[in-house]
């Protein structure tokens, strides 16, 4: 990614040194497949991270510079193959790592990124992404939070909905209108907004699952510093577009291989219960699991020609929306079979069964999102249709 | 017949307007009320203050019930009032009267001693009785006897959080055989079907009635052709399930054991129909239908309770097997 890095690195050595430390050190009682799992506290949650980047799971294919570590997203891959492998907690600061700092490094000034990327990595600063609104959803480009001139700084009015980690985010990576209503995409412009301030009230949101890990965010009068402006004004879009790329192709890329962690979790404890071993017998399930391990390898596939066309140089465009697509409508498949097998348990079940129902049961609930954010199925297809096929569209769409 | 119909559509007027109006009551009242208003009785015979109605009358009720979220164990009251009508009476005349809460437990059996561990009863810890299953047959328990314990052990529903029940050695007020048994376990599950169909016709209106109000690009979002057709679609599932089992439920007399196709062609049909449809509504309605607040994963939860139960790759395999048996040389 920059003149910095050095690849020529012994893939196979890194590999080994990676996977070795996150075995020596991943607390059992934190893997999502333990009897006795109780996921970190955030305090635990952000200590644990930083100690992940000093130790080289984050900021891979940053530049030392900014606190990165200056490799390439090879490495990167290989990592998340690592991280994937394991049932680890998911990162409190993804929107940060993975969103956020993608876009910094593309469009933020030379002191801004040294203001903004080492905070991130060292988790000082855990960002979330305002982008949806009330009124504006799969339409974003309708989005109606105004940022007005004040001075040389910004002021901000307007509400943001369906906010991920809001709650707990110092930053707010913020779309907001500089221009008209009329302009539609041409009137937006991105801002790095403080959430520590008056103007600004987050709330979080209930969801189906049971957590709040969501938030409606609410400005009045919030004020966003000259310094914190992102890009140049009235370019916004074309910025967000590269992170909803982003979000799409290269964020949380371990994701297949904690798919198959997760698929290697289900049958082999299913395997270990008498009834649930006879049920593995049965054809149509034996073909249904094939078949998720056939989705699985695709997903992996999708992931390393994405880490290829990068890396050569190229961009994802559109391409994100295809693995996006395939991971989340397979991984929701996923979910709900492993809910239909572990619910077919003897009972009372053995430990492992119950903490493997908890786990997928809740799993379950959780995907239902995955086919909603970053973009849901329906504008995904569209996305698909309109940038990769390029079929022509009439007047009516 | 047509009596019959008429009966049913007015049962099912009444289910509608009482449901509403559990909303929020703790169990005892739910009951109550619901045996005020003659839910309770409308398979138990009249000799217990029943209608003693065919399983078809009372499935719309069922529908309703899940639609709205009831909470009560319905399915399980409707079924053991007919069930105890003759050897208990008092009990049986009591649970249509709304005047003492039953559950089943839905897993595990006991042991001949009348001990082990049995679980999945619905509103378990508020409930008197229990029946539970032993060997093919079942007995009923009183929950406050000497060895028993009961302790919540919730799945997924959030309406009627399962218990878990542990039994030691305890005194069964009666021994149910295995016929009447099986008969009872294969009627609850073509209701649990009626139910899962109803919380996801429900479920469905409500995506339909958002995406009309709901404008995105200029448009109210049920305009949008690949909705309509995914709609559409979703539309043939739930009609394709209601007919396979309303047919289930009309010939559900003539097959006590539960054991014919029609039974396992809606198991399997429905079993896979409501929880889709209803996994649908909550996409259409984007990042709300993610909310708790929102509340159609409540109807989703109990459908995916109901699904395990009616286990659609059980019902297919079974089928499968009676072709064989039917298409031998
Ligand atoms: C768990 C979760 C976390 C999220 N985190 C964030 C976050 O951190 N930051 C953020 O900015 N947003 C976040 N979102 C919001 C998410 O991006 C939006 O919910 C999503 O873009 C859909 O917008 P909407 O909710 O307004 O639904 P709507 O746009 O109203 O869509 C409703 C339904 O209509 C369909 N639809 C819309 N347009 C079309 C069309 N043209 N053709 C066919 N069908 C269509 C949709 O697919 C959907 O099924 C999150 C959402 C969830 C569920």
């Amino acid at each position: 990614m920059s003149a910095a890095a050095t690849p020529a690195i012994d893939a196979v050595a890194y590999r080994a040194r990676q996977r070795a430390w996150l075995a020596e050190n991943l607390p059992p009682h934190w893997r999502a497949d333990a009897v006795d799992y109780r996921p970190p506290s955030l305090d635990e949650a952000k200590a644990w991270e930083a100690t992940l980047h000093r130790e080289g799971f984050w900021g891979i294919a940053w530049p030392r510079d900014y606190g990165g570590h200056g490799l390439t997203l090879r490495e990167h891959l290989i990592s998340n193959q690592e991280i994937g492998r394991l049932p680890m907690p998911e990162s409190q600061n993804s929107i940060g790592k993975e969103l956020a700092g993608p876009i910094i490094l593309a469009i933020a000034t030379e002191e801004q990124k040294r203001r903004y990327l080492p905070a991130i990595l060292e988790m000082r600063e855990i960002w979330c992404q305002g982008f949806s609104e009330p009124e504006a959803g799969s339409d974003l480009a309708g989005l109606r939070t105004r940022a007005t001139r004040d001075g040389a700084a910004w002021r901000i009015n307007g509400q943001k909905v369906w906010t991920s980690g809001a709650h707990r985010a110092q930053r707010c990576l913020l779309l907001a209108r500089t221009g008209t209503m009329e302009e539609r995409h041409k009137g937006l412009s991105l801002f790095a907004l403080k959430l520590d301030q008056p103007g600004v009230t987050v709330r979080p949101l209930r969801q189906i699952t049971g957590d709040a890990e969501y938030c409606e965010v609410f400005f009045d009068n919030a004020l966003v510093e000259p310094e914190d402006a992102l890009g140049e004004p009235a370019k916004g879009w074309a910025a967000a577009v590269r992170v909803l790329e982003v979000e799409r192709g290269t964020n949380r890329m371990y994701r297949g291989w904690r798919f198959e962690e997760q698929l290697r979790h289900l049958v082999t404890t299913c395997r270990a219960d008498p009834a649930l071993a006879r049920l593995l017998e049965d054809s149509s399930i034996r073909q249904r699991i094939a078949q998720v391990q056939v989705d699985i390898e695709v997903l992996k596939r999708l992931v390393e020609q994405t880490v290829e066309v990068l890396v050569g140089g190229g961009s994802i465009g559109g391409h994100g929306s295809l693995s996006k697509q395939h991971w989340s409508e397979a991984h929701q498949r996923f979910a709900a079979l492993a809910v239909e097998l572990l619910e077919q348990a003897p009972y009372p079940a053995s430990p492992e069964v119950e903490a493997a129902q908890r786990r997928f049961r809740k799993a379950y609930l959780q995907s239902r999102a995955q086919t909603i954010y970053a973009g849901t199925t329906e504008i995904q297809l569209g996305i698909i249709a309109d940038r990769i096929l390029k079929l022509p569209r009439g007047e009516a769409r | 017949m047509s009596e019959h119909s008429d009966i049913a559509a007015e049962i099912a007027r009444t289910a509608q307007r009482v449901v509403a109006e559990c909303d929020g009551l703790d169990t005892a009242s739910v009951a109550a009320r619901l045996g005020e208003a003659g839910l309770l009785g409308v398979l138990a015979p009249e000799a217990v203050g029943g209608l003693g109605l065919p399983l078809s009358a009372v499935a719309p009720v069922v529908e309703v019930a899940e639609a709205g979220l009831l909470a009560f164990p319905l399915v399980e009251t409707l079924l053991a009032a007919r069930l105890l009508a003759e050897t208990q009476p008092d009990l049986a005349a009591a649970l249509v009267a709304g005047e003492a809460v039953l559950t089943i437990a839905g897993a595990g059996s006991l042991s001949p001693g009348v001990s082990g561990v049995v679980g999945r009863a619905p509103l378990g810890t508020a409930a008197r009785w229990l029946l539970a299953p032993l060997g093919e047959g079942a007995v009923l328990l009183a929950l406050d006897a000497p060895g028993v314990t009961v302790a919540e052990d919730p799945g997924f529903d959030l309406e009627r959080p399962a218990a878990r029940v542990s039994v030691s050695g305890a005194t069964p007020a009666a021994t149910i055989p295995a016929a009447a048994w099986a008969t009872l376990r294969a009627d609850a599950l073509l209701l649990r079907a009626a139910g899962a169909l109803g919380a996801a016709g429900h479920c469905m209106d409500r995506a339909i009635e958002h995406l009309t109000g709901r404008r995105q690009f200029g448009r109210p979002l049920v305009t949008m052709q690949g909705l309509r057709f995914s709609l559409a679609r979703q539309k043939i599932a739930l009609e394709g399930a209601r007919h396979a089992l309303e047919h289930a439920l009309a010939l559900a007399g003539q097959d006590p054991q539960g054991e014919s196709v029609p039974r396992l062609v809606a198991r399997a049909t429905c079993a896979e129909a409501a929880p889709a449809v209803i996994e649908s509504a909550i996409q259409l309605h984007g990042g709300m239908g993610f909310t708790w607040d929102l509340g159609l994963h409540r109807q989703l939860r109990r459908a995916k309770e109901a699904a395990a139960a009616l286990d659609a790759v059980a019902a297919r395999a079974a089928l499968a097997g009676r072709l064989e048996e039917a298409w031998a040389l």
